[in-house]
């Protein structure tokens, strides 16, 4: 109750002081998981096969099951947190989350706001379209001919602004944003984006999923890359004890049995 | 007892420029019945708001039973426990029934227990002869028995003076008689009362003493014979002419 | 089937839609009665904070109040997302229900007030005795229209991590890619809460109506 009422003041003064908080925090987070046994990992269930639910309501995926193995070898369990994707990155700056896993690629405005850890996994990007789509797409650049669809706040969304809009080689009328990938994967169906940019394994399921789509092209284009956990900014106790726990997991090759699992062919 | 009940000295009110009424001088002896007549926007109806303090006076005093309720400090909730007022729009608590209108004084006011409030309450609509609609809601009862409901609300608080602010002109004439004949048993019995009206009849039967008042002050003042028949104003004697034209002889043919 | 167990996994979110809106109207009623007083008996100074704190708060939408109360106001208290979401929802409540109540009270006639201080009446006394119970009764309608509205703006809390209806749908809409069924799902659900809601209000409303002859 208390608590309660501290937050309700807390708000009344808000409309006074609108001067921004200064970060605060414990010295370090792995100080706080050590003590509590547990670590609270957010992320955005939304996005096959590296996090989503299954029938029973269970997150699951690659991401998952990796930070699960990671808990067991940092000795604490794993308590997850789901939101937006949109609102990770602030959850982990405002310590509502210790950690969060969700497909993240480093970048380097992302880098300014919180840490990351080693790369994980790597991954690719990739263009998708339907399979009437007649357009030849040889390089990334390519697709700046056509109307595109991206997840905001990921690396794609960002390659698009500074490669394609920023550089005058699209409109940016032309360039749909979305909340999910989901939702692009039905414009995309519907006709109201000619090419949807992704991440390579969630593109190749929305393939599984929907015959009428084709792969027209994928690499290592924005993200250059690898997966990273994100992390507080400039926590080196916790990205060590996360790092090596990568290691061991690398090494133990857990990482690609679960690689076969969820994006095998 | 030479103390009068209510005494009004040098009263003075005013809205910005506007005098409302001046330097009123007023005396009502115990038991009296006193009828305030004049042409409408005289003050009449602020005069009553000031004897229990709902508006400020700007000048004067007024002193009932002796103590001055226009003094600094004075608690005006406990003053206007003791003076009672029924209005021209009857003003009964909709949400209530006629039963609770009359309870609410005396157990959130008077601090009674629920049992006996109501045996009071009762009493007091019976009174006014309306026992049979007491668990009526305003909204079914005719003016008449709202207005007979708000009197017996006023007099549930037993208080020293009754204040009429023309408790009949909102009403249909048919109904204007009962409600008359519950004043008239009420002065009867003794009860000090102050009533601004139009009806010339009643005036004339249970006044003790009329005022004529006339654009912010006090014409003349006197029984009801001095005033009705032997008047000193020329202005009086015209007032009441035109009015009881129109008044006083339909009461007398109501009666 | 499978279809079975993600439609229930949708309607399980109603626990926390539910808690939200069972949270946020009475804060929100408490608070906008306490706020419409202090703005129309409260003094020069009262009333004008009220005021101002009315318009402010009508004047955003209510995702961008939420993020900006859990976000900002989070440095210093630490609560979970349901709770920090629900109160916010309450304190953005308040502000509509200041207005409903505010209009109700000065729909009762003066002149009732005047006749509650002749008998000797206090002003607290009067308010609460003689203008509340009636100005509340006015005020049934408008606030049936708040209770739906916060009910449907419950859903806004998804965006702080609450697994209520319409996250949940968006996770089922992503893992099967059958949006039509997962929304429809959801809606389907919301409707009967506010359909169900907006019912027993007018069941309350038909209940404390003072009778009148026509």
């Amino acid at each position: 109750m208390k608590k309660v009422l501290v937050f309700i003041i807390s708000i009344i003064l808000i409309t006074t002081l609108l001067a921004a908080c200064t970060q605060s925090g414990p010295a370090s987070v792995l100080d706080k998981i050590k003590k509590d046994g547990k670590i609270m990992v957010g992320t955005s269930a939304d996005y096959p096969p590296y996090e989503f639910v299954d029938s029973a309501g269970q997150k699951t995926g690659f991401d998952i099951e990796l930070m699960e193995e990671i808990g067991k070898r940092m000795g604490v369990k794993v308590e997850w947190v789901d939101m937006p994707f949109d609102s990770l990155i602030a959850a982990v700056k405002e310590a509502k989350i210790d950690v969060s896993i969700s497909c993240f690629n480093y970048d380097e405005e992302r880098a300014k706001e919180v840490g990351f850890s080693k790369a994980y996994f790597n991954s690719e990007d990739s263009f998708i379209a339907n399979k009437d789509f007649t357009g030849k797409i040889e390089k990334p650049e390519d697709v700046a001919a056509y109307k595109l669809g991206v997840q905001s706040g990921t690396t794609q969304d960002t390659w698009i602004k500074e490669n394609l809009i920023d550089k005058n080689l699209i409109k940016e009328e032309n360039v749909q944003l979305y909340e999910r990938v989901d939702q692009a994967a039905l414009d995309l169906a519907a006709g109201r984006i000619d090419i949807l940019m992704a991440d390579y394994v969630p593109a190749k399921a929305l393939l599984k999923a929907n015959p009428g789509f084709q792969m027209l092209l994928h690499e290592a284009i924005a993200s250059a890359g690898p997966l990273n956990i994100v992390l507080p900014l400039n926590d080196e106790k916790v990205k060590t004890e996360i790092d090596k726990a990568i290691d061991t997991l690398q090494t133990e090759g857990v990482i690609d049995q679960l690689a076969a699992k969820y994006f095998g062919e | 007892m030479n103390e009068p009940i209510l005494r009004i000295r040098n009263l003075t009110k005013k809205y910005a420029d506007k005098v409302i009424f001046q330097h009123i001088d007023l005396e009502v002896k115990s038991g009296d019945t006193i009828v305030i007549i004049g042409p409408s926007g005289t003050g009449k109806s602020t005069l009553l708001r000031c004897i229990n303090l709902l508006t400020r006076p700007n000048e004067g005093q007024i002193f009932l039973n002796g103590e001055e309720i226009t003094a600094k400090g004075i608690n005006e909730d406990h003053v206007r426990q003791r003076i009672g007022m029924v209005f021209q729009n009857f003003l009964l608590f909709n949400h209530l029934t006629a039963l609770e209108n009359v309870k609410l004084g005396l157990t959130k006011v008077r601090h009674m227990k629920a049992e006996e409030a109501e045996q009071k309450a009762i009493g007091h609509l019976k009174r006014v002869g309306l026992s049979e609609h007491m668990d009526k809601y305003p909204g079914q009862l005719s003016g008449g028995q709202q207005q007979r409901v708000g009197i017996a609300r006023a007099l549930a608080m037993d208080p020293e003076i009754m204040l009429f602010d023309e408790p009949t002109s909102a009403l249909d004439p048919e109904l204007i008689g009962e409600v008359l004949e519950v004043m008239r048993d009420l002065s009867k019995s003794g009860m000090t009362m102050v009533v601004v009206t139009h009806e010339m009849g009643f005036a004339r039967e249970v006044a003790d003493s009329i005022i004529f008042m006339e654009r912010g002050s006090i014409v003349e003042e006197g029984s009801p014979e001095e005033l009705f028949e032997r008047a000193k104003f020329p202005r009086t004697r015209e007032f009441l002419g035109k009015i009881s034209e129109l008044y006083g002889k339909k009461e007398k043919k109501g009666e | 089937m499978d279809l079975g167990n993600f439609l229930s996994y949708i309607a399980s979110g109603t626990l926390y839609t539910l808690g939200a809106s069972l949270i946020a109207l009475p804060a929100g009623l408490i608070l906008g009665l306490l706020f419409a007083l202090l703005y129309l008996y409260g003094g020069k100074v009262l009333s004008n904070l009220m005021a101002v704190y009315s318009t402010v708060m009508r004047g955003i939408p209510p995702i961008v109040l939420l993020f900006v109360l859990y976000f900002v106001v989070s440095g210093s208290v630490n609560l979970s997302p349901f709770l920090a979401g629900s109160i916010s929802l309450g304190i953005i409540s308040s502000a509509y229900q200041m207005e409903i109540i505010r209009g109700a009270i000065q729909c009762v006639s003066g002149g009732q007030l005047m006749a509650a201080r002749a008998i000797g009446l206090s002003q607290t006394q009067a308010v609460r005795e003689i203008l509340l119970p009636q100005a509340l009764r006015i005020a049934l309608p408008s606030w049936s229209n708040e209770a739906a509205i916060v009910i449907k703006d419950s859903s806004l809390i998804y965006a702080l991590g609450v697994p209520e209806i319409l996250r949940r749908a968006q996770l089922i809409s992503a893992s099967t890619q059958q949006p039509f069924l997962a929304y429809s799902a959801a809606a389907i659900i919301y409707f009967a809460l506010v359909f169900i809601t907006t019912r027993l209000l007018g069941r309350l409303e038909q209940k404390l109506a003072i009778p009148a002859n026509p």
